[in-house]
C-alpha cells in the first residue's frame, strides 16, 4: 500500500540536529516540539523531587505531637511552596510536557504550529518555577497556602518578599500557559495530517484541545488576580484590602474562577492519556468515543458554574450555597460517564497488566474515592464541619495524586518507550507501582478519619489527642513509601537509559500515528502517515482485514 | 400595598397578547394558512410566553422579587425563542421563507450578530440605570416599555438560536462552532449572573425600595430578604442557564456525530481517487 505524502510546511523548520555538537546550548536553543517536551517533563521531575523533600519535612514535623521539629514560619513556607510546586510546577509541565511531544505526532505533524512560541512558553514555565524558588534566598518564601488567600496575602501579614515572588512567578508561568494553550488550539485544528477529521482524532489530542480552551478562559483570572496583588503589596493599591475599600473576598472569587476550573485543567489531559491507554492494554476499541469527548466539553463548562464550592465557609449565604451545592454535585456525572466508558472498554477485553494498566486500573479507584469525597464536600453541612480539616486534604490528593498524577505515571510507562527509544524494567516498575499505591494509602486513607475528627490543616503541631498521633504516624510512614518509590521511579529511568533494552517502533501494539514513527522518532516526525480512515489509523493498517472501518459497514474497497 | 393571594395575580396586557397574534400569524402565513405537521414546539412557546407575562410570576417580579423577574427572563430568551426557531417550517412555496432565507443567510454568515443579540439584550436591560428606568416607566398605565421589553428578549432569543436550530440545515454553523458560540455565551451570562449576585444592595434600586417598603409593612409573600432574592436572581443566570447552554451544547454535538457516517464515506470516497493506491 502507498502511503501519503505529507506536505512539507512551506517554510523550513529551524534546523536542529540531535547530533549537534553544541551539548546544552542545543537543547536550551532548540524549538523542536520533542526536545521541548522533554525539558518540560524534566522540569517536573525536578520540582517533583523539590515539593517532595518539602512535604516530607513537613510530614517529619506532623509525625508526633507536640513536634517542635520546624518552627511555624518554616512549616508555612513548607506547605506553601509544596502546594504551589506540585500544582503549578509538577502537575502543569508534566501534563505540557507530553502534551508538547505527543500531539503533533499523534496528529501526523512535524512540530507544533507555532514552534518560537512553544519554547518561550516552556522558558517562561522554567523561570517562573525558579523565581518562585529564588524567593527562599531572597528573605523567605510563600506563606500563605497554594490558594494564598487575602488579607493574608496583603503586605501588613506577610511582609517579607515571599509573596510578591509568588506572584512574579505565576505570573510568568501563567503567561507560558496560555501561549502554550492557544499554540495548541492551532496546531490541533490546522496542522492536523489532511486525511484525519476530527471525529477521528486521538482522544488526548480531543481532551487537549478542549482544555486549551478552558486554560485560556481561566488563566486570565488568575493572572489579573496577581497583578492586582502586586500592586497592593508594592504601589499600595486596595483591591483586596477592606480598609482600603477593598475586598478580600474578591481574591477569593478570582483564585477560584481560576482555581475550580484547574481542577479540570490538570485531570482532563489525563483523561485522554487513559483513553488511549486503556484500549490499547484490553486490545479493545475505546468504548464510546463520543461520550468520552461530549463529557469532556460538559466538564469544560461547568467547571465555570461550581468554583463557590470552594467558599461555602465564607459566608455567601445559603441562597448562594444551595445553587452551588447543586451543581458541584451534578458535575459528577460527566466525569462518572467516563469513568464507565473506561470500565466499558476493559469489559470482555484481553486485559494486558503493564505498569502502565495497572495505574490506569489503581486510578479507577483511586479517583473514585476522591470523587466520592469530593461529592461529600459538596453538601454545605458537611463542608461547614469538614472544610480546612484533613478530610479536605485527603480529597485533594485522592483526586491530585489518584488522579493526576497516576495518570502521568501511566503515560510515563506508556509512552517512555516512544520517547527514549528503551524500555522501563517491568518488573521494577511493578515494585514501583505498588510501594507507591501503598504508600499512598497509608498516608492519605487516615487523613479522612484525621479530618473527621476534627484535625485543622496547615497547623504546625497539634495536642497529643487520642488517635492523633498514631493516625499522623501512620501517614507520616506512607509519605516515606512514596518517597522510595519515588527514588525507585528515578532509578528505573536511569538505568533505562543506560542500560535499557531498546524498544521497538511499536513495543505495545498500539493504535496511533505516533507509534509509527521510530523510537525515538527522527528530528522530522514524519516523511509519510499512513491513511487515517478511524480512530486508530495504525492499528486499521497493520491489520487491514480487520479494519474499524470495515466493520462500521463502510466497506471500502482499495483497487 | 393590599393584595389577593398570589395565585390570583393575573394580569392581562393587551399589547402583550398582539404580540403573541402577531406571532401565530406570521407563524401560519409561512406556510399559507395550511395546517403544520408539528405544531407542539410554537404552541409550547407561545403558550409559555402569554403564560409568563399574564401569570402572577409576572406580577411577583414587577411587585416583589428580583429573582422572579429574571426567571421569566431566562425562560423568554432561552426556551420560547429557541422553540419558536425550531417551530419553523421550511418547506412552503409562499414568498416569506424567502425573507427567512435571506435571515438565515445572513445569520450564518454574520453568527456574531444572533450571539450579540441574545448576549447583549441580558447586559442591556440589566445595567442599573436602563433596568431602574425602565421598571418605572412599566408601572405607568399604557406603557410601551412592557411589551418592548418581552418582544426584545423574546426576539433576541429567537436571533441567538437561529444559526444553530433555523430552519435551513445548509444555513446552520458548524456544531463545533456551535459549541463555541454557546460556550462563550454561557460565560458572559455567568459574569453577568456573578455581578448581579454579589453586586451591593443599592445596585438595583427597584427592588431595593419594594423591600424597604415590604418591612414598612408590605406583603413579602415568600419572606424573603432583599438581598437572598438579588443572589436567587443572579444565580438563576448563572448556573441554571449554563445547564441550558450545556444541553444544547450537547444536543449539537450528537447532531455532528449523527452526520459523521455521510461525512465519513464521502472522506473515504475522495482518499480512494485521489491519494491511496494498493499493490
Amino acid at each position: 500500500m502507498k502511503l501519503i505524502l505529507l506536505p512539507e510546511p512551506e517554510e523550513p523548520i529551524p534546523s536542529l540536529s540531535v547530533s549537534h555538537n553544541q551539548g546544552l546550548l542545543q537543547w536550551i536553543s532548540s524549538v523542536d516540539h520533542k526536545q521541548i517536551g522533554i525539558m518540560y517533563l524534566w522540569l517536573s521531575v525536578i520540582f517533583l523531587v523539590a515539593g517532595g523533600i518539602e512535604i516530607l519535612l513537613v510530614r517529619w514535623q506532623l509525625a508526633v505531637p507536640n513536634n517542635h521539629f520546624l518552627n511555624p514560619e518554616v512549616f508555612n513556607q513548607l506547605f506553601t511552596m509544596h502546594g504551589t510546586t506540585m500544582i503549578f510546577f509538577v502537575a502543569m509541565p508534566a501534563i505540557f510536557g507530553f502534551n508538547t511531544y505527543l500531539v503533533p505526532l499523534m496528529i501526523g505533524a512535524n512540530d507544533m504550529a507555532y514552534p518560537r512560541l512553544n519554547a518561550f512558553s516552556f522558558w517562561m514555565t522554567f523561570f517562573g518555577g525558579f523565581l518562585l524558588y529564588f524567593s527562599f534566598l531572597a528573605g523567605g518564601a510563600p506563606d500563605a497556602g497554594w490558594f494564598n488567600y487575602a488579607p493574608l496575602n496583603e503586605y501588613n501579614y506577610s511582609s517579607s518578599p515571599g509573596i510578591d515572588y509568588y506572584c512574579s512567578g505565576l505570573l510568568l508561568s501563567g503567561i507560558g500557559t496560555v501561549t502554550a494553550s492557544a499554540n495548541f488550539v492551532v496546531t490541533i485544528l490546522k496542522y492536523r495530517v489532511n486525511s484525519m477529521s476530527l471525529k477521528q482524532m486521538p482522544l488526548f489530542v480531543w481532551m487537549m484541545l478542549i482544555n486549551s480552551f478552558l486554560i485560556l478562559a481561566a488563566f486570565p483570572s488568575l493572572n489579573a488576580a496577581l497583578v492586582m496583588l502586586l500592586l497592593d503589596r508594592q504601589l499600595h493599591a486596595h483591591f483586596f484590602s477592606a480598609a482600603g475599600g477593598g475586598s478580600a473576598i474578591l481574591w477569593q472569587h478570582l483564585f477560584w474562577l481560576f482555581g475550580h476550573p484547574e481542577v479540570y485543567i490538570v485531570i482532563l489531559p489525563i483523561f485522554g492519556i487513559f483513553s488511549e491507554v486503556f484500549p490499547v492494554y484490553s486490545r479493545k476499541p475505546i468504548f464510546g468515543y463520543a461520550f468520552i469527548i461530549g463529557s469532556g466539553m460538559a466538564i469544560a463548562l461547568l467547571a465555570f458554574g461550581v468554583w463557590v464550592h470552594h467558599m461555602f465557609a465564607t459566608g455567601l449565604g445559603n441562597t448562594v450555597n444551595n445553587f452551588f451545592a447543586a451543581s458541584s454535585m451534578l458535575i459528577g456525572i460527566p466525569t462518572g460517564v467516563k469513568i464507565f466508558n473506561w470500565l466499558a472498554t476493559m469489559h470482555g477485553g484481553a486485559i494486558r497488566f503493564k505498569v502502565s494498566m495497572m495505574f490506569a486500573i489503581a486510578f479507577l479507584i483511586e479517583f473514585t474515592i476522591g470523587g466520592l469525597s469530593g461529592i461529600s464536600a459538596a453538601l454545605v453541612p458537611i463542608d461547614w464541619q469538614l472544610t480546612d480539616t484533613y478530610y479536605v486534604v485527603a480529597h485533594i490528593h485522592y483526586v491530585f495524586i489518584g488522579g493526576t498524577l497516576f495518570g502521568l505515571f501511566s503515560g510515563l510507562f506508556y509512552w517512555f518507550p516512544k520517547i527514549s527509544g528503551r524500555m522501563l524494567d517491568e518488573k521494577l516498575g511493578k515494585w514501583f507501582f505498588w510501594l507507591f499505591v501503598i504508600g499512598f494509602n497509608t498516608c492519605f486513607l487516615v487523613q479522612h478519619a484525621l479530618g473527621a475528627m476534627g484535625m485543622a490543616r496547615r497547623v504546625y503541631s497539634y495536642p497529643d489527642l487520642p488517635g492523633w498521633g498514631i493516625l499522623n504516624l501512620i501517614s507520616t510512614v506512607g509519605g516515606f513509601i512514596m518517597a522510595i518509590a519515588v527514588g525507585l521511579l528515578v532509578y528505573i529511568i536511569i538505568k533505562a537509559l543506560k542500560t535499557g533494552e531498546k524498544a521497538l517502533r511499536d513495543p505495545w501494539d498500539a493504535n496511533t500515528l505516533e507509534w509509527t514513527t521510530s523510537s525515538p522518532p527522527e528530528l522530522k516526525n514524519f516523511d509519510h502517515v499512513i491513511p487515517v480512515n478511524g480512530a486508530r489509523p495504525f492499528r486499521d493498517f497493520k491489520r487491514p482485514d480487520d479494519a474499524d472501518w470495515k466493520k462500521n459497514g463502510q466497506q471500502w474497497k482499495i483497487n | 400595598m393590599e393584595t389577593g393571594p398570589i395565585i390570583y395575580q393575573w394580569h392581562f396586557d393587551p399589547f402583550i397578547l398582539a404580540l403573541a397574534m402577531c406571532i401565530v400569524y406570521l407563524y401560519y402565513k409561512i406556510d399559507g394558512f395550511r395546517q403544520q405537521k408539528d405544531i407542539f414546539c410554537f404552541w409550547t412557546a407561545i403558550s409559555l410566553f402569554v403564560l409568563l407575562e399574564f401569570s402572577p410570576l409576572h406580577f411577583l417580579g414587577m411587585h416583589y422579587y428580583f429573582s422572579a423577574h429574571m426567571l421569566t427572563h431566562v425562560v423568554v430568551l432561552l426556551i420560547c425563542g429557541p422553540l419558536l426557531v425550531i417551530s419553523i417550517p421550511n418547506k412552503s412555496p409562499s414568498p416569506t421563507p424567502k425573507n427567512l432565507q435571506i435571515l438565515s443567510s445572513l445569520l450564518y454568515k454574520h453568527a456574531w450578530l444572533g450571539w450579540f443579540a441574545g448576549v447583549g439584550i441580558m447586559w442591556f436591560w440589566h445595567f442599573p440605570v436602563v433596568f431602574d428606568a425602565s421598571f418605572t416607566a412599566m408601572n405607568n398605565h399604557f406603557s410601551i416599555i412592557p411589551l418592548l421589553h418581552a418582544a426584545s428578549m423574546l426576539i433576541a432569543g429567537m436571533l441567538f438560536s437561529w444559526p444553530l436550530f433555523g430552519p435551513f440545515k445548509n444555513y446552520h454553523i458548524h456544531p463545533l462552532s456551535g459549541i463555541v458560540y454557546l460556550f462563550t455565551a454561557c460565560t458572559s451570562c455567568s459574569l453577568l449572573g456573578l455581578l448581579i449576585a454579589f453586586a451591593p444592595l443599592n445596585t438595583f434600586h427597584y427592588y431595593t425600595n419594594l423591600s424597604n417598603s415590604m418591612n414598612m409593612g408590605g406583603l413579602n409573600p415568600w419572606g424573603l430578604s432583599v438581598k437572598s432574592d438579588q443572589q436567587a436572581a443572579g444565580l438563576i443566570m448563572w448556573v441554571p442557564c449554563c445547564f441550558v447552554y450545556l444541553t444544547a451544547c450537547i444536543y449539537l454535538l450528537q447532531r455532528w456525530f449523527r452526520e459523521s457516517g455521510i461525512q465519513k464515506n464521502n472522506q473515504l470516497v475522495k482518499l480512494n481517487t485521489s491519494l491511496i493506491e494498493h499493490d
